[in-house]
């Protein structure tokens, strides 16, 4: 225990949104004290709190571990993951917890995800094959410098914390947003991968990577540091790269995309 | 049955923080440094008219209201590179030997440029001084 966030605080204060969609017309706060320990994340908390006070409560959780990426939710404000937003992060409190920014809510801290499922579906983010290899020729080697081309962007859970972060997702309904278009380019960026053209109408069109006005902070709230801001200002200057060398009568070397 | 709450769309989303509103202020910069040119543009277009009127020209811009604005559009050229600056690493990937560069490196490289040229327009303004 350090001795910054070493206190004498025995609860905390936490102001939850509450929606039912049964019986809601409209979402409120309600107010609940949790026992404050050192080592408790806010989903501890709201463990205690669905265990111990009230079991209706409802939100997202898996691994506990920030890998599953489920538990996304908005702490003060801030798009975080419940599993490693520490209580003693926001002492003395209280802590507000809603549900992630720019989603419909089902119910609670539940968000509706439809909508992200058919972006991501629709980029299809998996690896593309013209032809695939016997396979008496091997696995598909790579190169760790070809690994390094798109692996960043590979680490990706899912989590949705950057939609939330994202203006231009909240203000534009068709907008692809930041974890859809690092996906699509992690796949256009893998040597194995054949895909690109299939991806390209989507990804380069408005609703794709030319909607994004580099606010940025997708990159900054991403707990798996992918840097989804990154992924769709390099994809922009690959579309440019392509529309430009397009008038060429010839494709100069290493640009054939 | 109410059903699911709608997806909220605020347009006050840039006052929601520090990083939103550096977003938009780095947006209006442009507009600065376009201003800037603008003003450049008519001085130099005051050389056609001749030594009076440019020499007019140069009082025009010595006044307190010129001086504000120079300042506020360097406070926003400032604004507009340093940001730029930050932003250069995320949208090329750049790889040396099959490693990426580091964007700590190349934002170095860069405010390295910055302040080398910087040097060499101070040094042919303090020659002709
Ligand atoms: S890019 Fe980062 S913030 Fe966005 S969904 Fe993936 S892991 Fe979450
Ligand atoms: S519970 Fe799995 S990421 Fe938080």
């Amino acid at each position: 225990m350090t001795t910054e966030t070493m206190t004498d605080q025995r609860t905390v204060t936490l102001e939850v949104f509450r929606y039912h969609p049964d019986t809601d017309s409209e979402p409120s706060f309600q107010s609940y004290e949790v026992p404050y320990r050192e080592e408790w994340v806010v989903l501890d908390a709201l463990n205690w709190l669905k265990d111990e006070v009230d079991g209706t409560l409802s939100y997202r959780w898996s691994c506990r571990m920030g890998v599953c990426g489920s538990c996304g939710t908005m702490v003060n404000g801030y798009p975080r993951l419940t599993c490693n937003a520490f209580l003693r992060e926001f002492l003395p409190g209280p802590i507000r917890v809603e549900p992630l920014r720019g989603f419909p809510v089902e119910r609670d801290m539940v968000t509706v995800l439809d909508d992200f499922m058919e972006k991501l579906t629709d980029v299809k983010p998996y690896i593309i094959r013209e032809e695939e290899q016997s396979l008496d020729e091997g696995e598909y080697r790579q190169s760790p410098s070809q690994l390094a081309d798109y692996k960043q962007f590979s680490m990706c859970i899912n989590c949705t914390l950057c939609y939330a972060a994202c203006p231009v997702y909240e203000h534009e309904d068709d907008f692809l947003g930041p974890a859809v278009l690092a996906l699509a380019q992690r796949y256009n960026l893998d040597s194995r991968d054949q895909g690109n053209e299939q991806r390209q109408q989507l990804i380069w069109a408005d609703e794709g990577i030319w909607d994004c006005t580099f606010v940025g902070e997708c990159s900054e709230v991403c707990p798996k540091d992918v840097d989804p801001a990154a992924a769709i200002q390099q994809a922009k200057v690959d579309a440019t790269n392509n529309f430009f060398i397009s008038f060429l009568p010839f494709t100069p070397p290493g640009m054939g995309r | 049955m109410p059903g699911p709450l709608p997806r909220a769309k605020s347009n006050v989303w840039w006052n929601r923080g520090w990083p939103y509103r550096v977003f938009l202020l780095r947006e209006l910069s442009a507009v600065a440094v376009a201003v800037y040119i603008v003003l450049l543009l008519v001085l130099v277009s005051q050389v056609r008219e001749g030594r009076g009127a440019f020499n007019d020209h140069l009082d025009l811009l010595e006044s307190p209201l010129f001086w504000i604005i120079h300042a506020v559009i360097l406070g926003f050229a400032q604004l507009h590179t340093s940001t730029w600056f930050r932003a250069v690493p995320k949208s090329m990937r750049v790889k040396l030997g099959g490693r990426v560069v580091p964007p700590e490196a190349m934002i170095f490289g860069m405010y390295a440029l910055w302040v080398g040229a910087s040097l060499v327009v101070l040094a042919a303004f303090l020659v002709e001084w």
